[in-house]
């Protein structure tokens, strides 16, 4: 099934090695071409300004994919997991502290999720394509390692942009820490 | 004279020249705040009322801030304070041997709020340094966006960050004697905002819920859309270059401008309506609240809004153009100006790093400026950024901040400084909507669905927390109508066909060019300070409001802003066991400043290895 309308998301700072695979990868998702209508959107512009421009969406969107990179334990560099956020929220200290964090400038796919969530601006359907990136490096290109996984990132993200099998191995994720649920 | 410790003087005709007679004319006294620390040591073992308070990080600021206290929960007194800001910021590093045109690209990235001040201040650094002038059109825009740029601060600190201390959910917690009190008071100035109590307003600055904090983020998108049509994008704008904007002015691109601009007349005149009832429910409740972050007004401010007649970008006559700006440029002592040029706040301000994680630089390649002021060798020109990661003490380094001054002092900064100054000082020129008369700022918000009012900002007697915040909220009418009254000169600009809005300009591959950018952030002061060698970046030193603010002790053991204000202040909160304790009144004395930390610290890659590394242990446990 070929869905309607459908974001591709990157979150994450620049010039961050394997911790920038989402800007890395952009031009790439930009020059690719899609099956359906899937936009490709740099989403490091703000979580507040993000939940505005949702709320303005005429047409909203029907699945949200984001690339993003981050640590989890027990992961090697490259290894890509894929999550659906299942959308449970902190309590309000902690979605204060986002909006502050956000508001502020910081960078951070826990906060955006988080915010996105609180002001109800999520479709059903949220995604997580979330690669192992190592410890934070300064540098323009990705490592070998996670070079090596870029046909993946991009097969995993055609699969989610329509109901492909990947979608019945999707793990849960909730909350502010984006920890498995 | 404005130099009270600094050995500059002037002569009759008012040249400045280095006095004589001393055999180290910029040496300073450094104190050992190891004594203090014993007798804090002695107390806290025998006084199980005495407790280290320790803030990591303080919240709702932008970044990452520390602050550890020693509080009497007995006597609700705070006896010692430490301000730490935890990461070091690179952006000095960063830009040494480039191109000068990349530095308002990168020093924008210094803050993800304040991107085009800084991209700004670097234009300006670069303008001084090479003689670059911006057509008039390009000088009144810059002058709109970066007055748009304050418009989406100023509601973001007061009903995001700052406001939430303020909410009824907060006093409930923390003061619930003072609730009751609310819901009696009645609303002073209920006929802008609609509130018919204190209380009612109260209610809405909880955060998340509140209709004032969700209305502020509204407003946030209102500034923003008015300000990606002149910069581009936000916050990092991609027209802000050396010599003016890369962007096309047309009349209907000021007209989407001023369809968004005009929605800040009515928010003005709401927004001051609120915290004045709100500060002066606080106040008039308890006058001890006085005492909240109080400190002496010993503040400074680079001056904003440059006059496309007076500004030529030039060393010689910054002083002229300086004092032409919709906001003066200046140095207040305990509340007295006692200079409004250019060059006596350039020539007085120094950075010292003996509490901070950096080497002392040597050298002194910069004994005057360009009209022969003397500078120290701790002058922004002559400094170097060494960072020298290690451990934390109190007695020792704590902090990757630096101690800037001027003539010796800590100054303080703020958006509010630059009110504070441009009214008391009288000097900027004649404005439409703007009137300063030496002891508040009055400003006429035309008529929008409220009828025209002139709003007054009233210096205050006590320099405090609620002043702060209360002059921040008057800078949302200060800028809205600085914005309108360069929106008219640009739509007259226009009509006669002065479209210029930059200026071609080379970078010299050969000799040495020396600049500074002096342009207020959302938070206050900034500058940018630059030393240009065979065409590459030789030095580059930014001070930012944070870094003044945030300032550990002097060599000589004075306080930083932060500190000080936080030693000041009264702990009024309510609470029956130490535990309850959660130190509102000292997180209202540093919030009300504002604090950035992402300007004042970044993260550091190394030059050997390139990892980011963020090595510095915050926990204040266990420092000596």
């Amino acid at each position: 099934m070929v869905l309607n309308n459908i974001l591709i998301g990157t979150v994450g700072y620049q010039l961050l090695r394997n911790h920038s695979v989402g800007p890395i990868l952009l031009p790439q998702l930009n020059a690719k071409t899609w099956n359906g209508k899937v936009t490709i959107e740099e989403m490091n512009w703000g979580p507040i300004a993000i939940v505005q421009y949702f709320q303005t969406l005429e047409i909203p969107f029907d699945r949200v994919i984001f690339l993003v990179a981050l640590e989890r334990p027990e992961r090697k560099i490259g290894d890509i997991s894929v999550y659906q956020w299942i959308g449970q929220l902190p309590d309000e200290k902690q979605i204060q502290a986002c909006v502050g964090d956000a508001a502020t400038g910081v960078i951070s796919i826990e906060n955006l999720l988080v915010i996105g969530e609180f002001f109800k601006i999520w479709p059903k359907e949220v995604f997580l394509v979330d690669v192992e990136p190592g410890a934070e490096q300064a540098g323009e290109h990705l490592t070998p390692e996670v070079k090596a996984k870029v046909p993946e990132i991009l097969r995993i993200l055609e699969e989610l942009t329509h109901d492909g099998e990947i979608l019945r191995k999707t793990k849960k994720l909730q909350g502010d820490t984006l920890f498995e649920a | 004279m404005c130099f009270k410790n600094l050995p500059i003087a002037f002569d009759e005709e008012g040249n400045a020249y280095l006095k004589e007679g001393l055999a180290d004319p910029y040496e300073h006294k450094v104190v050992d705040l190891g004594e203090e620390q014993e007798v804090l040591k002695g107390l806290l073992e025998r006084n199980g009322f005495i407790r280290n308070v320790d803030y990591d990080p303080v919240t709702r600021v932008a970044g990452a801030l520390a602050f550890h206290s020693v509080v009497d929960l007995e006597k609700k007194k705070v006896l010692s304070t430490n301000s730490m800001a935890t990461l070091f910021r690179g952006y000095e590093v960063i830009l040494k041997g480039r191109d000068p045109r990349d530095a308002a690209y990168i020093s924008s990235r210094a803050c993800g709020v304040c991107g085009g001040v800084h991209a700004t201040t670097a234009a300006l650094a670069i303008e001084m340094a090479l003689n670059i002038k911006p057509p008039p059109l390009g000088i009144v825009m810059r002058n709109i966006l970066l007055a748009i740029e304050y418009m989406y601060d100023h509601p973001l600190h007061l009903f995001l960050l700052a406001g939430p201390d303020y909410s009824e959910e907060l006093v409930r917690e923390t003061n619930p004697e003072l609730i009751d009190l609310a819901a009696e008071t009645k609303a002073k100035n209920k006929d802008v905002h609609g509130y018919d109590t204190v209380l009612d307003i109260m209610k809405d600055l909880n955060p998340l819920k509140g209709k004032l904090y969700l209305e502020a983020l509204t407003m946030t998108r209102v500034a923003r859309e008015a300000y990606v049509l002149i910069g581009g994008k936000y916050p990092h704008p991609q027209s802000v270059v050396p010599g003016g904007l890369s962007v096309t002015v047309t009349a209907s691109m000021l007209n989407e401008v001023y369809s968004r601009l005009i929605k800040f007349f009515d928010y003005s005149q709401k927004v001051t309506g609120i915290w004045d009832d709100i500060f002066d429910f606080f106040l008039e409740s308890n006058p001890e609240y006085a005492k909240c972050g109080i400190r002496p007004a010993t503040m400074m401010d680079t001056g904003v809004w440059d006059r496309p007649d007076h500004y030529d970008a030039t060393f010689e006559n910054c002083d002229k153009w300086g004092e032409a700006r919709w906001s003066t440029p200046g140095v207040l002592v305990d509340g007295e100006v006692v200079t409004t040029k250019l060059t006596e706040l350039n020539a007085g301000m120094e950075e010292f790093v003996e509490h901070s994680y950096y080497e002392k630089w040597d050298g002194h390649r910069f004994k005057e400026d360009p009209n022969g002021m003397p500078l120290s060798p701790n002058h922004p020109w002559n400094k170097e950024t060494i960072p020298k990661p290690g451990k934390q003490s109190w007695k020792d380094r704590y902090s990757w901040d630096t101690a800037p001054t001027w003539d010796r002092m800590p100054m303080e900064a703020g958006a509010y400084t630059r009110m504070y100054l441009t009214a008391k000082a009288q000097k900027a020129p004649d404005s439409k909507f703007l009137e300063n008369t030496g002891t508040s700022m009055k400003i006429k918000i035309p008529k929008h669905t409220l009828p025209e009012k002139t709003l007054e900002w009233k210096i205050p007697e006590h320099w405090n927390a609620f002043e702060r915040n209360r002059a921040r909220a008057y800078c949302i009418p200060y800028s809205a109508m600085v914005a309108m009254e360069n929106w008219l000169m640009a739509m007259d600009l226009i009509k006669n066909g002065e479209t210029k809005v930059s200026v071609p300009y080379e970078i010299p591959k050969k000799g040495t060019h020396i600049g500074f950018g002096a342009w207020g952030a959302g938070r206050g002061f900034l500058t940018h300070h630059l030393v240009i060698e065979n065409g590459l970046i030789e030095n580059y030193q930014i001070i930012t409001p944070s870094t003044l603010n945030a300032a550990p002790r002097t060599p000589w053991g004075e306080m930083g802003p932060y500190e000080e204000a936080v030693l000041n202040t009264p702990i009024l909160e309510k609470f029956d066991k130490p535990e309850d304790y959660k130190g509102i009144d000292i997180l209202r004395a540093i919030r009300s400043f504002d604090p950035c930390m992402p300007c004042t610290t970044h993260i550091m890659a190394k030059d050997s290895d390139h990892i980011v590394t963020r090595e510095v242990t915050t926990c204040a446990c266990g420092i000596e």
